[in-house]
C-alpha cells in the first residue's frame, strides 16, 4: 500500500474508531506443481501504517494453469459451522461493552479467516466481515450485493444474539481466475 | 486495398490484446469513494429514518452503486455491503478480515450519516 494510502486509511479509522481491517497476502508460484518454495505470506494492520512490507520480495512470474473452474467449491455449509461455533464460543456469557467488542470483532475476524484458511480452498479469496452491536431497540438492516460470477463464488453467513448484544458474520469466498 | 483491411485487422487484435495498465487493475480508493458517496446521498439524503422505507433504500443505495461500480469499466468482481442504523445512542462495531492479494485488491467504507440515521457502506474489489 502507498503511503497516501496508507494515511487515508489511518484517516478513515480515526474518524469511526471500531474499524480495523486485516489484509493478507500469500504468493504462490507454480501453483500446477503445488511447490510453494516462494510463499511469504504478511498481515497487515491498516490501523497501524508503517508495519508493512518490510521483507522485499521477488516479482513472482505465473505460469498459466489453462483451468477454467475452481477443483473445488466454496464449501458454504462447512464455513456456516465455523461461523456458528466461534460466535457462540466467543460471545456466548459476553455482556456489550465498547473496548471489548471493538477488540472482540477484531480478533474473531481473524480467527474466522485462519479457520477458513484451514480448509485450504485452493485459489479463492476470502472476505470476512463481522459486526457486533449493542441491543437497543434501535432497527438496523444490513444489505449486500455482488457482482461476481454465479456459478463459483459464494458466500455464507450467521447471526447469533444474547441478551446484551448481536453479531453478524459473513464470509464471502471469490474464485481467482 | 487487401494491405489495408490486413492492416485494420492487426490493429484491432493489438487492441484486444493490450495489456492493462497498472491504473487499471488496482483498486482506487478515491474514485470509489466519490462514487459510493453520489449513490447515498442520492438516495437517502434528505430523508429520517422511516421503518416503512428501508428495505427500499438499501436495494437503491446497493443497486446503484453497484451499477456505478460497473461503469467504471474496470476488471474487477465488487461486493458491496450496505448498514442502515437508527440513530438511537447504541454503539456498533465492525471489523473485516480478507484473504486477497495485496497489490491488485482493495476495500473502501463510507460512512454517513444525518440527524436520524447512521449509514455504512463497505466496498470490496477483488482483482479477475
Amino acid at each position: 500500500m502507498t503511503d497516501l494510502a496508507k494515511e487515508k486509511a489511518a484517516r478513515l479509522l480515526k474518524k469511526r474508531g471500531s474499524l480495523s481491517s486485516l489484509g493478507s497476502h500469500e504468493v504462490r508460484a507454480k501453483e500446477a506443481f503445488a511447490r510453494t518454495k516462494d510463499s511469504i505470506s504478511t498481515v497487515s494492520y491498516m490501523e497501524e501504517p508503517g508495519h508493512h512490507d518490510d521483507i522485499p520480495r521477488p516479482a513472482v512470474q505465473m505460469e498459466n494453469t489453462y483451468q477454467l473452474s475452481p477443483a473445488q467449491r466454496f464449501p458454504v455449509l462447512t464455513v456456516k459451522d465455523i461461523l456458528k461455533d466461534v460466535l457462540t464460543s466467543y460471545l456466548q456469557e459476553e455482556k456489550y461493552e465498547p473496548e471489548l467488542c471493538r477488540q472482540m470483532t477484531k480478533t474473531i475476524s481473524e480467527v474466522v479467516k485462519a479457520r477458513v484458511k484451514d480448509l485450504m480452498i485452493p485459489r479463492y479469496k476470502i472476505i470476512v466481515i463481522i459486526s457486533i452491536g449493542q441491543i437497543r431497540d434501535q432497527n438496523m438492516r444490513m444489505g449486500s450485493r455482488c457482482l461476481w460470477d454465479e456459478t463459483h463464488d459464494n458466500f455464507s453467513s450467521h447471526t447469533f444474539k444474547n441478551s446484551s448484544l448481536f453479531a453478524t458474520a459473513t464470509v464471502y469466498g471469490v474464485y481467482f481466475e | 486495398m487487401k494491405n489495408s483491411t490486413l492492416q485494420n485487422t492487426l490493429d484491432k487484435t493489438e487492441q484486444w490484446t493490450r495489456i492493462p495498465s497498472a491504473e487499471e487493475t488496482t483498486f482506487v480508493v478515491d474514485e470509489i469513494t466519490t462514487v459510493i458517496k453520489e449513490a447515498v446521498e442520492s438516495t437517502i439524503g434528505n430523508s429520517s429514518y422511516q421503518h416503512s422505507q428501508i428495505n427500499q433504500w438499501m436495494s437503491s443505495i446497493v443497486e446503484s452503486s453497484l451499477s456505478q461500480l460497473t461503469k467504471l469499466g474496470k476488471p474487477f468482481k465488487y461486493i458491496v455491503t450496505c448498514i442502515i442504523l437508527q440513530k438511537n445512542g447504541a454503539g456498533l462495531h465492525t471489523a473485516s478480515s480478507c484473504f486477497w492479494d495485496n497489490s491488485t485488491d482493495g476495500s473502501c467504507t463510507i460512512r454517513w450519516e444525518n440527524k436520524t440515521i447512521y449509514c455504512i457502506v463497505s466496498v470490496f474489489g477483488l482483482a479477475i
